[in-house]
């Protein structure tokens, strides 16, 4: 459960100090989809950084089950992120020269899983994702949907607690978006991952159990309180997108 | 395993940038190699030059002080010289005051031009010195005949004034046959002195000095008016001026003299080895202080002296080649460090993605660092093959070198002027001819390794620095 308390997030510009986040207090429970919409440099991505331990915050407490991230020294905090938190970011992010099972595997070497292991768990990640017959592809040999599902498969091999994916869909056209969001959903839902997505689209955010905007650095519930107290066993049925205008 | 397949594909990637690194390295280390190997090169030079005048194995040289060179016509004769004097009746030769006609007559006479002597037991005194494994004496001579014409200093005589016949004469300690001069020759015929031969009329000649005198074993030569026979034809390493031959060193003390004195246990030269080569500026402080009077040189010392295209070679190698091959090296690790440093800015989003899933800076830092190795690794066989066609082109073209080491002062020969006037010829320098040929050790190839890989570590570490300062959060957001 991430528990935010607080949280502000302020950055040097010059002479300028820029509030991405500020005051934020936050209850994201274990299992839930909680989907973060707002415009471009309100502090959405800031907020998944803090949420991913890539960035401390400059007040408050970001805290996983417990653990302060914003204090943990950075060796403990990078094992945190190996082994319990994925990352899906918008650009994929892949190694070019690693082919896709060596992209997956990637997340299990900090782990200091053994080669037999790695590779077992590799294939059931692809096959997962539906690349089973891609393992062998370099990135520049597969599509940018296939791409995502690599990325997604390397944050979920490791079978992480938390999935925190960065518009995952934002540089897919429409149909691969759905297929992405649905690939999401539907592991997200096996396995009852905890999902924070940031995203444009309202469609996919309608999808979440619970989405929330970032304004100006501050944080306002918009849908799914029902979803917050259902708990993940009460989520809404898939469906086809819907793109929507905007909040 | 994963290091090793990330390392592999990465490499092959900009397999383009890598082999402009490593080539640059390459130079580098390679120009490093060619130098040493020219120094090595020179160095064998120098001591195939010192090992011809030395001989094997001799770690030091004592010789006598230089006679002071005569002034002509200047003060009587020493006791025992023999001088030539003009007069109404024609030339006669003296000797102690007693003198005879010259025309007709043959002078000959083995003698100590270089050296002062010095007394046979010094050689044992030196011999017991702490740090002295062994100690040879020897005698360096130089016999000149000279035959007048029987109608010689006669009034309207056409005879033109004698020319004189010297060559090299070397007294050889047979005791110790490993060190002194004779020790660094080849047998071409016959055989070499041996103990037995003490006090034989035997002698062992150069080749070159027997080819153009037409001697081979069993022919024989007059030395100071004894006969000698011919035993062996020996080369010298090098073409040079190496004695023309050595006879036993008793038979040596036996007909030899210097300034009309007898050299009977005599030496003009005591060849050392040191217990060890650690120990040769020891035993020289030590000889110097046992024979103050006399010279003492280490190879060291005489390589000093040595002039000529060798020494030149020598210091072209220690002084431009040194700093060319710094400079170039510099140069090239620059370079290697920059182009790394470029590499990796270009790789911000991979490593920040890689510490984003929770690779610790450490491991990505020795993935850099591992391709930065290979690469230095790649440099390094390239320089060392750069370095092997470097030594190859020195090889083809380079010219034997010379040098010279300057004969010590006081060596003179008298020529005889029709007038009976004498003229003093300083003797020629020792100058050896040598092949200059570039080697490459294998500690000049570990060498070029270890600067290719520090080379690479050094380009790395740079590139590391920057990764290691890196923060996830803004290797992903410079992205964004």
């Amino acid at each position: 459960m991430y528990k935010l308390t607080g949280v502000t997030k302020l950055y040097q510009k010059g002479r300028r100090t820029v509030p991405a986040v500020r005051g934020l207090d936050l209850v994201i429970e274990d299992g839930e989809w909680l989907a973060v919409q707002g415009r471009t440099g309100h502090g959405k991505s800031t907020l998944l950084n803090l949420l991913g331990g890539l960035d401390r915050p400059t007040e408050g407490v970001v805290a996983l089950d417990g653990t302060d991230l914003g204090t943990l020294r950075e060796a403990p905090l990078t094992r945190l992120r190996a082994r319990a938190i994925g990352f899906v970011f918008q650009t994929f992010n892949l190694v070019p020269t690693l082919s896709a099972a060596e992209n997956v595997e990637a997340a299990l070497i900090p782990l200091g899983t053994g080669h037999a292991e790695r590779r077992r768990r590799v294939e059931a990640a692809l096959d997962s994702v539906g690349l089973a017959d891609r393992a062998r592809h370099l990135p520049s040999e597969l599509s940018g949907g296939q791409q995502q599902r690599v990325a997604i498969a390397r944050a979920l091999v490791k079978e992480p607690k938390v999935v925190l994916a960065d518009e995952p869909t934002g540089n897919l056209d429409e149909d691969t978006r759905d297929e992405i969001i649905a690939l999401l959903e539907k592991l997200w839902r096996e396995r009852g991952l905890t999902l924070v997505l940031v995203t444009h689209d309202s469609g996919i955010a309608r999808r979440a159990q619970r989405a929330g905007v970032m304004d100006k650095g501050r944080f306002r519930i918009r849908q799914g309180t029902r979803g917050l107290a259902a708990g993940a066993g009460d989520q809404p049925a898939p469906g086809p997108l819907r793109p929507e205008p905007g909040w | 395993m994963y290091f090793l397949t990330y390392l592999r594909r990465e490499l092959r990637r900009r397999m383009r940038q890598a082999v402009v690194i490593a080539l640059g390295l390459a130079v580098g280390v390679g120009l490093v190699v060619i130098v040493i190997a020219a120094s090595a090169g020179v160095k064998k030079a120098q001591g195939a030059v010192l090992s011809s005048l030395y001989g094997v194995g001799t770690d030091v040289t004592v010789t006598g002080k230089a006679p002071a060179a005569p002034t002509p016509g200047s003060g009587p004769p020493p006791k025992g010289a023999t001088t030539i004097q003009a007069g109404p009746g024609g030339a006669q030769i003296c000797q102690n005051g007693k003198c005879q006609n010259a025309a007709g007559q043959t002078i000959d006479n083995l003698g100590s031009t270089a050296y002062d002597p010095i007394g046979y037991s010094s050689v044992a005194s030196v011999a017991k010195l702490h740090d002295v494994a062994a100690a040879a004496g020897g005698l360096s001579l130089t016999d000149n005949q000279v035959t007048f014409p029987k109608d010689f200093g006669q009034a309207g005589s056409e005879s033109a004034p004698p020319q004189p016949n010297s060559f090299g004469v070397d007294g050889v300690d047979l005791a110790h046959p490993s060190l002194g001069p004779l020790s660094s020759r080849t047998i071409k015929s016959g055989r070499t002195l041996r103990s037995s031969d003490t006090n034989a009329d035997v002698t062992v000649v150069d080749s070159n000095y027997a080819t153009s005198h037409d001697l081979r074993t069993g022919s024989t030569v007059t030395i100071d008016k004894t006969t000698f026979t011919v035993v062996g034809v020996v080369t010298q390493p090098q073409s040079g001026s190496p004695p023309d031959m050595y006879i036993p060193l008793a038979r040596a003390q036996a007909l030899g003299s210097s300034q009309g004195q007898s050299l009977r246990n005599k030496v003009n030269t005591i060849y050392v080895t040191a217990a060890s080569a650690a120990d040769i500026s020891t035993v020289r402080n030590e000889i110097a202080k046992l024979l103050p009077g006399d010279t003492v040189t280490t190879a060291s010392s005489l390589a000093s002296q040595i002039t000529g295209s060798a020494s030149d070679a020598a210091k072209l190698a220690n002084d431009l080649g040194k700093w060319l091959s710094i400079l170039v090296l510099v140069a090239a690790f620059v370079v290697a460090s920059l182009l790394t440093l470029a590499a990796v800015g270009r790789r911000v989003r991979e490593f920040g993605t890689l510490k984003a899933i929770g690779w610790r800076g450490r491991r990505i830092v020795a993935q850099v660092m591992g391709e930065s190795v290979a690469i230095g690794i790649i440099g390094a066989a390239i320089g060392v093959g750069l370095a092997f066609a470097g030594v190859a082109v020195i090889d083809a073209v380079a010219p034997h070198l010379s040098a010279t080491l300057a004969q010590a002062t006081g060596q003179h020969f008298r020529s005889i002027g029709p007038g009976g006037a004498q003229s003093d010829t300083p003797a020629a320098n020792h100058t050896v001819s040598v092949p200059m040929s570039a080697v490459i050790t294998p500690g000049a190839i570990a060498l070029a390794v270890l600067l290719a890989i520090a080379g690479g570590l050094l380009a790395g570490a740079f590139a590391s620095w920057r990764i290691g300062r890196l923060r996830p959060v803004e290797a992903l957001s410079r992205v964004a």
